[in-house]
């Protein structure tokens, strides 16, 4: 017993032992303050990455309005529904009632509802009653997730104009995708905390960043007059067995676009469903005697390569996307740009004996017999080639691309539509007598319709270069206007004398010249008709078209009408124009457009 | 002074004070970092391993009553047969009774339950080592003797090492028997000498990795003959780059310190013992500790077994003979080497070895064997006898 009291070795040691453990223990409570405190930035940040998830809330798209207030673009609330595997209490009862509901398959549910996996989804798009109804007999394992679509109350109306947009909501073309940012509002955020396996920890709480709604688009198409429009083109569309029908509805002292149809219009609520008129393609092929021989492959025939085309092609809107040769309405154009230079009056005459020569080329009059003695104002009246050529070759080529880049016809429009075409048309070094002559009466050269509609709006306004576009403003939920759209005007693309006197003369070729379809008594109505042979020529293949403005002396409204493939009579001014007069008789009155006293003639 | 009428004069009430807190306070940790483990067993019961837990601090308590009231000094003509069967224990893993749990054969079957006898090693070493010491009285320092402290310690070690592939439990086993022959032998200079080499041996192997073996300091591949614990070394120093394997658990400890703070989560509300780190209620308990309770907690829950190693200091320090003095020192190094050790790795100061955190990591032989070693330290203390000057 008394040994330990000699042995101090061992009372020194075991101090020595014990201060040494605590000294280790300290260091380490030291590294563990470091890593708790110093470290933990690094370290936190990478647990909580580790633990959180992000869902997204998705914000509710911007509605797009038209002028007079019409929703032309909406969402509507849809459904999901699927089936949590490992969640289903009665499965019979379940494939009975989703069958029963969702008017599908028996088997096909039923098929669904006994694959062993974490969910599996059984129909989309649901309408919310039936989901709602689904919702009602409370099923276990049933799920019933709602969802905003997109939704297009009018289907058709206005399809190529409006666009539509993807599965996530998001723009693919027309309006849709050029106002994506202002439509689409910023996504919210659910940050939720899970476990190793990812399940969500539900007493943890949940971060939220609410979503901002997209702003409401109000544009300057009007319901209405779209409407009417779009009457009056599938009327012709029927009536001449066209290919398509074009209308543009415009004011051309600001540029609102009112109306803007292309027949054929596809719906919108089903833009991958192929319309009739592009079911199909002709496709030429060579048979075994070496013949070449015309084969139509139907719609359930077609690769996947050939669908996209056609879609591609249903979804253009041709006043914009595609450029044409725009004939004898271009002869406004020739003629300011002759008045401008000074190089033509009203008093100078032309003699047209049917066809005139030009650098070793005849080329015709439509009237082969020849319009005989004429003065300028007739010449456009009867839209006569010779005389144009000659106003034409006045001018010169330098000062006709002079004339043509001040209306904006070397540029685009700028319209706030996406994929806009440009001019096609002859480097100006290479226009030689043959080309400024054709040019003249508006041939040898493309550009889209609306570009020549702006052109002539400012041939009618005073001379001011117009920008064409749709959206006016944007409004957020709370009814606050968030942006006003501005746009870009040219003043002095025409003299104001010039265009005085081109009003007077276009007025004049509705009146008593080849527009005269399109006068409706008490309006005074001006235009010009053109009728241009397409490529290649002497293919048979016309187009048909018309420009059309009112009241002639103070122009509130300008109108385009182009039907392209007529079948029958094809004349511009015998078709189109009446197409015009049709749109002008209803929208006149409902723009507040007032109808001069009639006077009866007493004579 | 002498007893009086039979009764001790001593008790030291402080360490029992500290124990209960400790056994309570794991029963508490155990079940905030396991219910989430239980609920992902196939019959989900939040609190199955608290349970089974509860069952084995039960024992272990009837155990401590026992031990706190048997005399140490039995132990000492018990000591050959303690630890002969601690041995045998380990042997039987080899047999039918072995039982392999996690791919590891640990545990062997004794009808209601599964203990490891890595555990009743420990506590076979201390009391050996002990009784050798007192045996041999001033001849320890016979180098004949060291052999054999070192083979007393290093056959159960050895055993240990090679039956159940437990190197953590092996290191322990041995430091025990380490630290126990260096407070009662008179010599300094082996040790200091042993140091040394220590040092030597770590800094070149350190070196040698550093330049040879990690892919990041060498840049070099990694051999495909690479064993697992040289893996473990590699993640130990760059845990980001062994995220999906070995540093792994490591990474998700030290996710759970940096997600603490100062007071932490509050009781319960870890995240990364949702089984971000696996088997939470294991060897990286403390780091749940920390991250629930914050440095703050961690550090209090280090400060009571600095506490409890001083008291057992004391207690030795005053402790009527040297058998019961040896027993509390190989006690308190058997303590102290796992506190260490475990906090050691939490905070990835060296490689993940799997060493547990006495009285607060799950584990029913640990507890029990952990209880029965405190019941010794409190006998021991009710033998001091207080000395009136």
């Amino acid at each position: 017993m008394k040994y330990l009291r000699n042995a101090g070795w061992i009372k020194r040691k075991l101090v020595f032992g014990i201060v040494l453990v605590t000294v280790v223990i300290l260091l380490l409570l030291g590294k563990l303050a470091h890593v708790m405190l110093f470290e933990s930035e690094y370290y936190g940040e990478l647990a909580q990455d580790l633990h959180e998830r992000e869902r997204a809330i998705k914000a509710a798209r911007g509605r797009i309005i038209s002028a007079d207030g019409t929703v032309l673009a909406s969402n509507k609330t849809v459904c999901t529904i699927s089936v949590v595997h490992a969640q289903v209490t009665d499965p019979e009862r379940v494939i009975d009632v989703l069958s029963m509901e969702l008017d599908m398959d028996r088997e096909k549910v039923a098929k669904s509802v006994y694959k062993v996996s974490s969910m599996e989804r059984i129909k989309t798009n649901v309408p919310k009653e039936v989901g709602d109804a689904i919702r009602e007999y409370n099923l276990d394992g049933v799920k019933v997730d709602e969802d905003s679509k997109r939704y297009y109350p009018f289907g058709s109306l206005a399809s190529k104009v409006l666009g539509f947009t993807g599965s996530d909501n998001q723009g693919i073309i027309g309006l849709e995708v050029r106002y994506e940012e202002e439509l689409a509002g910023e996504p919210g955020q659910i940050l939720t905390l899970t476990d190793a396996s990812g399940v969500e920890l539900e007493k943890e709480g949940e971060s939220r960043i609410e979503p901002v709604n997209g702003d409401d688009l109000v544009i300057s198409l009007d319901y209405n007059i779209q409407s009417y429009a779009q009457q009056a083109a599938y009327k012709a569309y029927k009536a001449k067995g066209a290919k398509r029908v074009s209308i543009i509805v415009m004011n051309p002292q600001d540029g609102r676009i009112y109306a803007m149809v292309n027949i054929p219009e596809y719906d919108l609520n089903n833009p991958y469903e192929l319309i009739s008129e592009y079911s199909s393609i002709t496709v030429t092929e060579e048979n075994e005697n070496g013949e070449s021989i015309q084969k139509t492959i139907p719609e359930d025939e077609l690769t996947s390569e050939q669908r996209m085309d056609l879609l591609n092609t249903m979804w253009r809107n041709f006043c914009i996307n595609d450029t044409y040769e725009p004939g004898s309405t271009f002869k406004m154009v020739t003629a300011t740009a002759a008045l401008e230079k000074g190089v033509v009056g009203l008093n100078d005459t032309f003699y047209c004996r049917g066809s005139l020569t030009v650098g070793g080329r005849t080329i015709r009059c439509h009237k082969t017999t020849g319009h005989g003695s004429q003065t300028f104002a007739q010449t456009l009246m009867n839209s006569c080639n010779p005389a144009f050529i000659t106003w034409g070759s006045r001018v010169g080529a330098e000062d006709f691309y002079h004339y043509m880049n001040k209306l904006g016809l070397l540029g685009k429009t700028g319209v706030d539509l996406p994929g806009e075409a440009g001019t096609i048309i002859h480097k100006l070094e290479n226009v030689g007598e043959v080309e400024l002559a054709t040019m003249s009466f508006g041939q040898s050269f493309q550009i889209t319709p609306l570009q020549l509609l702006r052109a002539a709006s400012a041939i009618i306004n005073g001379g001011t270069l117009v920008t064409p576009h749709f959206a006016v403003k944007t409004v957020n939920a709370d009814g606050e206007i968030t942006k006003v759209f501005e746009y870009e005007t040219v003043e002095g693309a025409v003299s104001k004398e010039t265009s005085d006197l081109m009003k007077q003369l276009l007025e004049s070729v509705v009146s008593e010249g080849g527009g005269k379809r399109c006068y409706i008594e008490g309006y005074r109505i001006g235009g010009k008709t053109a009728t241009s042979q397409k490529l290649p020529r002497g293919s048979g293949k016309y187009i048909a078209s018309f420009i059309g403005f009112a009241p002639a002396d103070d122009p509130q409204v300008i109108a385009m009408c182009i039907i392209d493939e007529p079948q029958g009579i094809y004349y511009g001014g015998t078709i189109a124009a009446p197409v015009i007069r049709e749109v002008f008789e209803n929208i006149l009155p409902y723009l507040g457009i007032e109808q001069e006293a009639v006077e009866f003639s007493t004579e | 002074m002498g007893k009086r009428r039979g009764k001790t004069k001593y008790f030291d009430y402080s360490l029992l004070v500290i124990i209960m807190f400790l056994v309570c306070f794991g029963l508490v940790m155990v079940y905030s970092s396991s219910y989430y483990s239980g609920m992902q067993l196939k019959n989900p019961d939040p609190a199955f391993y608290l349970k089974k837990q509860i069952v084995s601090t039960m024992i272990g308590m009837v155990v401590f009553v026992f031990c706190i009231f048997f005399d140490y000094r039995f132990y000492y003509k018990l000591a050959p047969w303690i630890y002969l069967g601690s041995v045998f224990s380990v042997l039987l893993i080899l047999t039918p009774l072995g039982v392999t749990l996690n791919h590891a054969r640990r545990w062997i079957n004794v009808g209601f339950g599964t203990i490891q006898p890595a555990e009743i090693c420990k506590v076979g070493v201390i009391v050996a080592v002990a009784a050798f010491a007192v045996y041999v009285g001033k001849g320890i320092d016979k180098w004949r003797n060291l052999f054999v402290v070192g083979g007393i310690a290093g056959i159960p070690a050895a055993l240990i090492l090679f039956i159940t592939k437990n190197l953590s439990s092996a290191i322990i086993v041995f430091g025990i028997g380490f630290v126990m022959y260096f407070v009662v032998t008179k010599r300094y200079w082996p040790f200091a000498v042993l140091a040394v080499l220590a040092v030597a041996a770590v800094a070149a192997f350190m070196y040698y990795i550093h330049y040879y073996v990690d892919p990041v300091t060498a840049g070099v591949e990694i051999d495909e003959n690479t064993g697992y614990r040289m893996m473990r070394v590699l993640a130990w120093r760059h845990p980001e780059e062994y995220a999906s394997g070995k540093g792994y658990q490591t990474l998700q400890a030290l996710y759970a310190l940096g997600s603490g703070g100062f007071f932490g989560k509050g009781l319960g509300q870890s995240i990364q013992k949702l089984g971000f780190i696996p088997e939470a209620q294991n060897d990286m308990i403390f780091s749940v500790v920390c991250e629930e309770l914050g440095l703050f907690g961690g550090i209090c829950l280090i400060l009571l077994f600095v506490m409890m190693i001083w008291r057992f200091a004391i207690i030795a320090l005053n402790a009527p003979d040297l058998f019961g003095a040896m027993l509390v020192v190989g006690v308190a190094a058997h303590i102290s080497i796992q506190v260490i050790l475990n906090i050691a790795v939490v905070t990835n100061v060296i490689p993940n070895t799997g060493i547990t955190l006495p009285f607060i990591s799950y584990g029913g032989t640990s507890v029990m064997f952990l209880l029965a070693e405190m019941g010794i330290v409190l006998n021991v203390s009710r033998h001091i006898k207080y000395r009136h000057d």
